[in-house]
């Protein structure tokens, strides 16, 4: 889900950018390689990690990382440098890292299966919920950054714009209190939390198409204002983290009563 | 569009035009000529506006006349400089003197909403000091009011106006964050940014009146540059769409196509309404207080032309200073050409300005200050600065308009100083109503000759350090004019006190950029609309004193 919206997301940004530079592609096709390869892994029912999962999961993240140095050289080569109107317009500084956490979690999940039906799942040597669910709480509080930033240069003038830069955290606290404890306390809040997570990703979607729609001719100049307007991939980031989370906590708990 | 409101008034019938909704309407209180009104105002621009919209909200009974018609911005603005023509002053005047002011496009207009529907959106505060020129900086005149009063108004417009600026401001006091975030920078804006570093002194986004993000009906800039003819977004939060429909929700009454000719006064010296021009006939509105809010040509002209034998020489002009001390601002200009593309017309023409030079006193051999901003000129403006300016014509003039995508240019706002001999007077001709009409005469001082070579050579600096080509001036252009019936602390050496009202006829009011003593070099609708705020709570309270004509 996280690769589903790092993609189109990407894509309609690099699109915006007329693709000026060949490394614009980049995240196109390994977003798209990493949700290709994750349909895979659903569909495939063998208990066993798959070598070209994994390749393209790692291949993501490396991909993050590199991004996020693009981005950082475009909008510090920029006049003013690092500048509010640079990080406002200029490439998005955290926008490569959703690919760099779509490939994390891939690889967590691979390293799931690969462990078959044993109960103490490991990622390198760590228990999986726990690893899960620090990428997750990472990631969501990085995504709050990333909504928060843009919101901003929105200057909230919605008050539900308020909702992603506070609700997330909230949720990553939560995960991260679930590893502290080792999950012995109860997880309902945290998994309830999830849950109004993911709802929320969907909802992002209705309130930005609803900013689009109030761009100057709406939704009929729609080829224009998807662009102009809020991006309607964005929100969606947020489910799929929050669904990881919900795994993790799954994970923690099987762990637990293992 | 056949009827776009210049033929007959739309705001009537208890309805006025809803500026959001094509065709929609809202309603409108009205108000019979012959029953006394609290305030009547002459003119709707950033001062009439304001205030009407202010008084109103304060429980005042108001109605604002305009000469100018009603626009419905959505659907009467075309993207088209000459039909855009329709949104100037251009009745008969007469200009002279050593400097003639070139009058029309840059320096008026004439609908409900005033200049501000075509105005180019920068919203900037003062520096503090200009309101004690001739205390703290030696020149010029005082103002009779406090920056620091001024600083509370000025965040009242601007979040009225939901203004786009800079998360910090690089010059003056602190003030609280712009309401909405900056505009992204266009290639013109960026360059300017580029020649500020390279000169080593500080730059920034423009604080601008149009919208980074939506504001309940008006949707956000589309950044295609038609500002100067108006805005077809609402993007641009201009009097007609702001301090309007508020005006109007409070229970103002606005007349479009209504031309005031005359003020009327009775045999205490008090004024009791206006003639006023509407649907072909004359016409008197009675009212207990008239505020005049013209501009500042036009309202030194109404003033005197109301002459009674009471007031020989014009309304509130015991002082003889009504129509003089105008002031332009110096508007020069720095271009020239860079190797890759800038299409500088793409959004706002100004998004980023340099206060460099009106913060910084030392290596001035001039009184004053002066801001520069990166440029935008529409395709036809920028081919008539060229015939103007180089006599191209024909082939030639094509051949220099394929080079349109490369041009990149800097202009100031400068200040220009106050003297008597800069006015406005009668001329014995007569315009369309019978009204004798305006002379307006202008000559620079060597002050002001001096701040604009200052500004060229600087700007000459600034392009030559991003490697422009093909650099050349353009000497001689103004914008902004202000002053005419300047405040002051005293009936002798001004025109009104420091809450707009005149020292001759306590009911009669003047609220627009006229009552500037100064300019600084700072384009002056932000400050003309917080001196209109600081009006209305004045009224407000003197009213409470029983201080205010209100029978
Ligand atoms: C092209 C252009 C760009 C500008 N850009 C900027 C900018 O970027 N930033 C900035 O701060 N300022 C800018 N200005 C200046 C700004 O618009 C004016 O300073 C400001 O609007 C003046 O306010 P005002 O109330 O004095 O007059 P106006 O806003 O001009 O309003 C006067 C109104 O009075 C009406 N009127 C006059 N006489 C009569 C009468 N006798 N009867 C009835 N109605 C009458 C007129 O029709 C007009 O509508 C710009 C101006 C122009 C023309
Ligand atoms: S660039 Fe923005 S403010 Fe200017 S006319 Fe277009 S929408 Fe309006």
């Amino acid at each position: 889900m996280l690769a589903a919206s790092v993609l189109a997301d990407s894509a309609v940004e690099h699109y915006r950018g007329s693709f000026k530079n060949k490394a614009m592609l980049t995240p196109l096709i390994v977003a798209g390689l990493t949700l290709a390869m994750s349909l895979h892994g659903t569909a495939d029912r063998r208990p066993m990690a798959h070598q070209a999962r994994d390749a393209s999961y790692l291949s993501a993240a490396v991909t993050g990382l590199l991004g996020t140095g693009f981005h950082i050289y475009n909008v510090t080569k920029k006049v003013g440098g690092l500048s509010w109107q640079n990080v406002f317009y200029g490439a998005p500084l955290g926008a490569p890292m959703a690919i760099l956490l779509s490939g994390l979690l891939g690889f967590c999940s691979e390293r799931v299966r690969a462990n078959g039906g044993r109960r103490r799942h490991r990622v390198f040597n760590l228990p999986a919920g726990e690893t899960v669910a620090t990428v997750t709480a990472l990631g969501l509080l990085g995504t709050s950054g990333e909504a928060g930033l843009l919101h901003f240069r929105g200057a909230f003038h919605n008050p539900l714009m308020a909702l992603p830069v506070t609700l997330p955290p909230i949720g990553a606290g939560l995960l991260a209190g679930a590893v502290v404890n080792g999950g012995a306390r109860p997880r309902g809040l945290a998994r309830w939390w999830m849950r109004l997570l993911v709802g929320m990703g969907f909802a992002g979607v209705g309130f930005h198409a609803y900013g689009v729609s109030r761009n100057m001719g709406g939704w009929r100049n729609w080829s224009q204002n998807i662009l102009n307007g809020p991006p309607l991939p964005a929100p969606p980031s947020f489910a799929g983290l929050a669904l990881a989370g919900l795994a993790a906590l799954e994970l923690m708990r099987e762990a637990r009563n293992a | 569009m056949s009827d776009d409101g210049r033929h007959s008034p739309r705001a009537r019938d208890g309805r006025a035009p809803d500026v959001f909704r094509p065709g929609g309407w809202v309603s409108m209180k009205e108000y019979s000529d012959h029953e006394a009104v609290d305030f009547v105002i002459v003119g709707t621009g950033a001062g009439g506006a304001t205030l009407a919209c202010k008084l109103a909200e304060y429980g005042f009974s108001v109605v604002a006349l305009d000469a100018g018609p009603y626009f419905r911005p959505l659907e009467d603005f075309a993207s088209d400089e000459s039909e855009q023509t329709k949104l100037y002053w251009t009745d008969d005047r007469i200009v002279d003197g050593d400097n003639p002011l070139q009058l029309g496009s840059n320096n008026s207009g004439k609908a409900v909403g005033g200049s501000t529907v075509h105005f180019a959106m920068v919203s900037l505060r003062f520096r503090p000091e200009w309101f004690k020129a001739r205390t703290k900086l030696g020149y010029g005149a005082d103002w009779p009011i406090d920056w620091r009063e001024m600083w509370a108004y000025y965040t009242e417009v601007e979040q009225a106006l939901k203004i786009s600026g800079p998360v910090n401001y690089p010059w003056g006091p602190p003030r609280p964050r712009y309401p909405y975030r900056a505009h992204p920078l266009n290639a013109a804006a960026r360059a300017l940014a580029r020649g500020c570093e390279a000169l080593g002194i500080g730059w920034t986004e423009t604080p601008l009146a149009t919208l980074s993000a939506p504001r309940g009906l008006a949707h956000p800039c589309v950044y295609r540059g038609f500002c100067v003819t108006g805005c077809s977004t609402n993007a641009k939060q201009s009097a007609l769409v702001t301090w309007i429909p508020r005006a109007l929700s409070a229970g103002a009454e606005i007349r479009d196509l209504a031309m005031v000719g005359r003020i009327e006064t009775d045999a205490n010296g008090l004024a009791v309404g206006v003639h006023y021009h509407r649907q072909d006939k004359w016409r008197f509105q009675r009212a207990r207080n008239v505020v005049v809010a013209g501009y500042a040509i036009e309202t030194p002209r109404l003033l005197l032309n109301s002459a009674t034998d009471k007031f020989p020489s014009g309304l509130a002009n015991s002082s003889g200073l009504v129509g003089k001390n105008l002031m332009a601002q110096a508007n020069q200009a720095v271009w020239g050409e860079m190797d890759e593309e800038v299409r500088s017309y793409k959004g706002p023409p100004s998004l980023a300005i340099t206060e460099h030079w009106n913060y910084e006193d030392d290596g001035k051999d001039f009184f004053g200050g002066y801001a520069y901003m990166s440029q935008g000129p529409l395709p036809q403006l920028w081919a008539n600065t060229q015939a103007t300016a180089h006599g191209l014509w024909g082939a030639r003039l094509v051949q220099e308009m394929k080079r349109y995508n490369h041009v990149v240019g800097l202009k100031i706002v400068g200040e220009m100083l106050p003297q008597e001999n800069n006015r406005v007077t009668l001329a014995d001709e007569r315009d369309q109503y019978g009204l004798r009409i305006p002379r307006v005469t202008y000559s620079w001082c060597d002050n002001d000759r001096r701040l604009i070579d200052h500004s060229i050579a600087f700007m000459s600096r600034a392009l030559s350090a991003i490697h422009a080509k093909n650099i050349w001036v353009q000497e001689d252009d103004t914008c902004h004019l202000n002053g005419t019936a300047r405040m002051g602390d005293r009936p002798d050496s001004s025109v009104v006190n420091a809450d707009c009202r005149s020292w001759d006829i306590p009911n009669l009011w003047i609220c627009d950029g006229s009552v500037f003593p100064t300019v600084g070099g700072a384009n002056p609708s932000l400050t003309i609309q917080a001196i209109a705020c600081r009006t209305a709570d004045r009224i407000r309270a003197l009213s409470r004193l029983g201080e205010v004509n209100l029978n």
